[in-house]
């Protein structure tokens, strides 16, 4: 008889700590990480220094190879989940594969938001979500002079510094509405401009970002509520959105993310989610939240985990780095050691 | 297909003006098959022909696209522009692996824009019955229902209470969705054909049911839904609470309300997505519409929404609202999380809201619009508890002979082309019952058609976007103006060519196959079948085929015209022309009484 398989569907921080701790429950599951992009497992919040040149690209990798062969699990890069029919219990690929399974682990993470006003302009702007994006940002910053940088996710702090300290010309617009994951009170709103000025970024008086044209090959032009202003780069910096949207019609509860109770269940037997991708209803928040970053995403994977393999452990709640952004809690520990 | 020709010398009219081979099937099994293969035309309530009028789009005919559509949902220009496009969620093209529907409304739009300007000709009207009849309501039903009775031979008047004819249309959509002039002007065409439109005069108040029935031989109410459904939360009276409709009534009669920077506006449906638009345009800056269920549970266009979140408004999900706060005034709203429950049978999402979950969301200001019912009507009839007349579905009749009822009016809010469909049956209906000179019949049209000129690639060209009013601050601050600007020319023209065109069978005749198999090396998808038998059902339509794998089984090479994209590849690539291609449409005939 096969043996019966757990799909882990992502390949990032959750993914990585589920498909570990599974491993340690037991030893006769058929294991298989399935990731979308085709870089192994990387530390996100390393890619500013990265893109500065203080880090070489091989520091930001965690897992080595070996370690999948060592523990027996099966890995997956570059392929695309493109939607889940839990009724037959499989998923199906971009190129078209089905994969069969007997157990899920959704944990595919976040992806770069970019709010619908500005989203026509999109190819004008940089993310910075992954390796591919990290090496954008350093072609482009071999001639760029000045970059603007808009939104003001945790990630566009670092970067901003990271990017002073090369020496270029770092503009920087705050949004309001956009700062995340956490809200911008005014109190913070100063805060974060002291620093931000501090270290020598330009923080600019706009608040709102019209449009976006092409001058040149090197050269945007952003019209802002204040007035017209050129850089060489542009930056979007919105924090990120579950990428759940393949699971919308699967069945699965789906609202920002996998909606799942405090154990990370969903509401198909022997399915869980898990990281930056999962909302959780939690009885002792009496509301759904979303935990953001590198370390919430470590522990949420392993307990997902565990209780895949029976266990029944809870999600730690800590209220006191829960946020609430645009009407979902967000759990951001990780602000605090940032 | 079947080959029955009946029909083709029951109309000597279609015979001289269709000399080709065209002709008209009434057999179960053509009508189950237009059914099943045209399936945006079957999604239309009033069963649009959709393949045609894109196709003559395609070949420059805009006017008869415009009349297509013309002759089917009336206000082309208006449905371009607003219609909940039922047709497009079933678009072939829109299956999981074969990308995005084609934007079907996009290009009826289209139609309307590039055709001739000014009015289209009237339409000819049928020998006079010499009888009289009243509508009530000048809504979309109602409209549709006079100008049905009036073709077949009525005189009709239309009373209607508010100052202007259009009914939600006029005051239940904003104008910067749907222009003002566009409205009129496909109005005053209806009205062109002699309907005697009075405005201002509201039944009940200014002329009683009953006087109206000794007047006309028969009344028809398409009174629309004009009663907001309440939250039934402790609060909802409170100064700063208003309800959907009237918001957007109030703005369409220029006496916007004052509603302070901080709005939520709760319900999910098109009039809420409005309300949160124009609560924008009315000076709020943060406005939030709250859902008991999540996004993607919204049954309004995936354009919509994108086009509301840009505009500023958040979506909010997973909220019911418990209580109104204030002391003179509303203050804030609490309420519940709500946890998804299944997905019902209408489409809806079932939640409940979770115990102990309490919230408060403060603002200046709430919006309710969680739909709409009918007003009661001082009736003579059965009426429900509400005092709204009771009508049969199918027959529209109510109680009392000679008095009916169609739209929203009898079956509770629905979409504008769903009232279309309703008032054009009800006035079907009525007119049989009247005792009219002609009716009209639904048939299936098969003729012989040329090898689609439809190339594969154009399978691949992506759904034009609708270009709209950029920056967005121009939308606020001229308010009225229209967003959504209408398909280029050009555009226009790349939309069509991504229509399958459905209309089109494709046909395999096996005695002349020589099984060599080389429509299945180039078939795009599993269209091409090899069967061991055809399953029928009772009417002999196709409905099902048992495949095999084992050739020595295969009885038969079969196109699965449910599957088949319409794509041409299997014709060109036949070496004996055994695969021949019809157009069957499914078309509406006008015929004298007694003739069918």
């Amino acid at each position: 008889m096969a043996r019966e398989r757990c799909v882990i569907i992502g390949n990032g921080p959750a993914a990585n700590a589920a498909a570990a701790a599974l491993r340690q429950e037991t030893s006769d599951l058929d294991i298989m990480l399935i990731g979308e992009e085709s870089f192994p497992h990387y530390r996100p919040h390393l890619l500013p220094a990265y893109v500065a040149g203080s880090l070489q690209k091989e520091d930001l990798f965690v897992t080595p190879a070996s370690f999948y062969e060592e523990c027996d699990i099966r890995i997956r890069l570059g392929q695309r989940v493109t939607h889940v029919k839990f009724d037959q219990r499989e998923l199906v690929l971009s190129h078209k594969e089905i994969v069969p399974f007997d157990a899920l682990i959704i944990a595919c993470g976040g992806m770069q938001r970019i709010p619908e006003r500005l989203q026509i302009f999109e190819e004008l702007m940089l993310t910075l979500k992954t390796p591919a994006d990290a090496q954008k940002w350093r072609a482009g910053l071999q001639t760029a002079e000045t970059i603007l940088i808009l939104g003001g996710d945790l990630t566009s702090l670092s970067f901003a510094k990271a990017l002073v300290s090369t020496g270029k010309r770092v503009q920087f617009i705050l949004q309001e509405q956009s700062f995340w994951p956490l809200p911008l009170t005014p109190t913070l709103a100063d805060e974060v401009k002291q620093r931000l000025t501090r270290s020598g970024v330009e923080v600019l008086e706009a608040s709102r970002v019209h449009r976006l044209t092409q001058l040149s090959q090197d050269v945007i032009e952003v019209e802002t509520d204040v007035g017209l202003m050129t850089a060489n780069l542009v930056g979007a910096f919105y924090g990120l959105a579950p990428n759940v949207k393949f699971l919308v019609r699967s069945g699965l509860d789906v609202e920002r993310g996998v909606l799942v109770d405090e154990n990370l269940r969903t509401r198909f037997d022997l399915v869980y989610a898990a990281g930056d991708c999962a909302q959780i209803y939690h009885p002792a928040l009496r509301d759904y939240w979303v935990s953001i970053g590198y370390k919430n995403a470590l522990e949420q994977g392993k307990v997902a985990a565990q209780n895949l393999a029976g266990g029944m452990t809870t999600v730690a709640a800590s209220p006191a780095n829960i946020f609430c952004v645009e009407g979902v809690m967000v759990n951001t520990s990780w602000w605090m050691e940032f | 297909m079947s080959n029955t020709k009946e029909g083709a010398e029951a109309s000597p009219i279609e015979a001289k003006t269709q000399p080709d081979e065209a002709y008209y099937s009434l057999d179960p099994a053509d009508l189950y098959y237009v059914g099943v293969n045209v399936p945006c035309q079957n999604a239309c309530p009033a069963l649009t022909n959709v393949p045609a009028y894109i196709r003559c789009l395609f070949e420059g005919r805009n006017e008869r696209s415009y009349d297509i559509n013309r002759i089917a949902n009336l206000f082309p220009g208006v449905l371009g522009r607003i219609c909940s496009r039922p047709c497009e969620t079933k678009c072939r093209h829109g299956e999981p692996e074969l990308g995005k529907p084609v934007g079907i409304c996009h290009i009826k739009r289209s139609a309307a824009d590039f055709r001739d300007p000014g009015p289209p000709a009237v339409t000819a009207l049928g020998p006079s019955v010499g009888k009289s009849v009243c509508v009530i309501g000048a809504g979309p039903a109602g409209l549709a229902a006079a100008y049905d009775l009036r073709l077949a031979g009525f005189e009709v008047t239309i009373l209607e209470a508010l100052p202007e004819p259009g009914g939600m249309l006029r005051y239940g959509i904003p104008e910067f969705r749907l222009p003002r002039h566009i409205l009129a002007g496909e109005i005053q065409w209806v009205v062109d054909h002699g309907v005697a439109l009075r405005t201002g005069v509201r039944v009940g108040r200014d002329v009683t049911l009953d006087e109206l029935l000794n007047t006309f031989d028969a009344v028809l109410v398409a009174a629309g839904c004009y009663v907001s459904k309440p939250l039934d939360v402790p609060g909802e009276k409170l100064p700063g609470v208003y309800t959907g409709l009237r918001f957007v009534m109030d703005i369409a009669t220029g006496a916007a309300p004052v509603l302070g920077k901080n709005v939520l506006v709760i319900g999910a449906g098109f009039t809420a997505f409005d309300c949160a638009r124009l609560a924008l345009r009315c000076g709020a800056t943060n406005v939030s519409l709250c859902l008991r269920a999540t996004e993607h549970d919204l049954r309004v266009t995936e354009e919509e929404v994108f086009e509301t979140k840009r505009e500023g408004v958040k979506i909010l999900g997973l909220m019911a609202s418990n209580r109104m706060i204030g002391a003179n005034r509303l203050e804030a709203v609490e309420f519940l999380r709500t946890k998804p429950l299944e997905l019902l049978p209408n489409g809806k999402r079932r939640v409940a809201p979770i115990p102990g979950s309490e919230f408060t969301v403060p603002c200046d200001a709430a919006i309710v619009a969680i739909g709409q019912g009918a007003e009661p009507l001082r009736s003579p009839g059965d009426t429900d508890p509400r005092g709204v007349l009771r009508v049969d579905a199918q027959t529209f009749r109510s109680s009392i002979p000679r008095l009916y009822a169609a739209g929203d009016y009898a079956t509770g809010p629905t979409t504008v082309i769903e009232a279309i469909a309703s008032g054009r049956k009800a006035a079907q209906r009525i007119a049989e019952d009247l005792g009219c000179n002609q009716t009209k019949q639904w048939a299936v049209k098969i003729q012989a058609s040329p090898i689609t000129d439809r190339q594969r690639s154009w399978d691949y060209i992506p759904r034009m976007e609708m270009p709209t009013l950029m920056p967005v601050q121009a939308r606020l601050t001229s308010p009225q103006a229209e967003v959504e600007q209408g398909l280029s020319v050009d555009a226009s023209l790349e939309e069509s060519k991504r229509c399958y065109l459905c209309y089109l069978h494709y046909e395999i005749d096996i005695s002349r196959c020589i099984y060599c198999r080389y429509c299945l090396d180039v078939a795009p998808r599993d269209c091409i079948k090899l069967v061991k038998s055809i399953v029928l059902n009772e009417a002999g339509a196709v409905v099902g085929y048992e495949e095999t794998k084992i050739w020595r089984d295969v009885n038969a090479v079969v196109i699965d015209n449910s599957r088949c994209i319409r794509c041409g590849e299997c014709v060109r690539v036949c070496p004996v022309d055994c695969i021949s291609v019809s157009k069957v449409e499914l078309v509406q005939r006008t015929l004298p009484c007694g003739r069918n």
